[in-house]
């Protein structure tokens, strides 16, 4: 079977297999920062085109390790939180795995004790024969209900026959803002000094906030810009950063 | 023998099945604690004479079994085993169900740490267990049969022992803690380390 591991890559800074990548990634051989993710991503959908059909399975499997590297990588972009959250989960880890190591050893033992009882009970034999039908209560051609009528077999089976009404798409619309366009704007406003995130979506729908906070990220992997934020969902204040001053310092 | 013993054992020879005291009342126009009487006469005296049978209360009801005694002319007679051993897989998948029915695939993948699929379609394939229904998030269910309780000389699942009895001990798992813990420090020390 063909597997999202098979999927050959040709990205900046890496080409070769996806596994490969996924290994090179978790042993910190290739910064996962300058792996482009959307690029795997249409790496991906040009090789399921080329394949013509949809494997469940396979897709599922890269949605999952997509999913995996995309918060890795999220969490490496964003300023670093507090280390000893990280001893906690290993401490958790650590517990969760004895958790299932202990419910494993238990019905091992279970398995051992449902053996012996098969061996000691080997003894002993049943009639395997069935009843002869003509000594049965109950037999097919006489079951209630009449299942086995040719029609009422029909009318089940045509039900399944009818096409089913087609998907209203009505209500779906193709986005209209982009995030280059977005990152115009958040560097027409860096240029005039720093702003809140607040003032730069103010007046604009859901869409166009989540395209800017995606703009806004980009301009933070790019050292363009920062941002503070005091506490949960209170206002974001956004200031630039000279890339060149910094690396002098 | 008298009257019901005979019938007793004669019903008990045509059933295919094990017969609940119920049905063996309602077939004989006797009284339940009768019957009940009458099986345990019937197997005291299949007992006493030596017989070739014997009675055996599994599954929920009273049926005959051949006594351990003919088991290797039976052999020799039928050519192959009876059931064949299980697997240390299928006991493991086997015993999952037994104890956590209904249960998932899945739920049972997770507990043994391996994909169990093979094992449990064995386990379907030779009757032992069957599908019962499905989670609330789609996963076929899974529960033993009233063959299993056959096989394995049981009445009803609730005559198998405690499973927290096969529980390592606490000092046991004291120790597999602190070794998890290391393992996970000895990591934690080489993080470049692949």
């Amino acid at each position: 079977m063909r597997t999202a591991a098979e999927l050959e890559l040709d990205l900046d800074v890496f080409s070769g297999p996806f596994d490969l990548l996924l290994t090179l990634v978790l042993r910190e051989e290739v910064d996962l920062l300058e792996v482009d993710l959307a690029e795997v991503v249409l790496a991906y959908l040009d090789h399921l085109e080329a394949r013509g059909e949809l494997d469940l399975e396979v897709a599922t499997e890269f949605l999952v390790l997509i999913a995996a590297l995309l918060e890795l990588k999220s969490r490496l972009m964003l300023p670093r939180e507090e280390e000893d959250e990280l001893d906690l989960e290993a401490g958790e880890a650590a517990e969760e795995l004895l958790a299932r190591m202990l419910e494993n050893h238990r019905y091992r033992g279970a398995a051992a004790y449902l053996h012996e009882r098969l061996a000691a009970e080997s003894g002993h034999r049943y009639r395997a024969a069935p009843l002869p039908p003509e000594l049965r209560r109950i037999t097919i051609d006489h079951a209630p209900g009449g299942a086995y009528e040719p029609d009422v077999l029909g009318a089940a089976l045509g039900s399944l026959l009818r096409a089913p009404p087609p998907v209203d798409t009505r209500h779906l619309v193709a986005p209209r803002v982009s995030v280059a366009e977005r990152l115009a704007q958040l560097r027409s406003l860096l240029r005039r000094g720093s702003f809140s995130f607040d003032e730069a979506v103010a007046g604009a729908d859901r869409v166009t906030v989540a395209v800017t906070l995606f703009a806004l990220l980009e301009l933070y992997k790019q050292g363009e810009a920062t941002w503070e934020q005091a506490e949960p969902f209170g206002p974001i204040a956004v200031k630039g950063r000279d890339p060149a001053r910094e690396g002098a310092a | 023998m008298n009257a019901l013993q005979r019938t007793v054992e004669a019903l008990l020879f045509l059933a295919p099945q094990p017969v609940s005291l119920e049905d063996l009342a309602t077939s004989t126009q006797a009284e339940q604690h009768e019957v009940f009487k009458a099986v345990g006469d019937l197997r005291e005296h299949y007992d006493y004479e030596g017989r070739g049978l014997v009675v055996r209360e599994v599954a929920g009801g009273y049926t005959l079994a051949t006594h351990p005694d003919a088991e290797p002319a039976a052999r020799r007679l039928l050519a192959k085993p009876r059931t064949p051993p299980l697997t240390p897989a299928q006991a493991e998948t086997l015993a999952i169900v037994a104890y956590l029915q209904p249960v998932s695939r899945p739920e049972i993948a997770r507990i043994r740490g391996v994909n169990s699929e093979s094992a449990t379609a064995t386990l379907l394939e030779r009757g032992v267990i069957e599908e019962a229904g499905r989670s609330q998030f789609g996963a076929v269910l899974y529960r033993t049969t009233a063959l299993f309780l056959k096989l394995f000389g049981l009445q009803s699942v609730k005559e198998l022992p405690d499973v927290a009895q096969w529980d390592p001990s606490p000092e046991e798992q004291a120790e597999l803690r602190d070794r998890l813990l290391r393992a996970g420090e000895a990591r934690a020390a080489t993080p470049t380390s692949g």
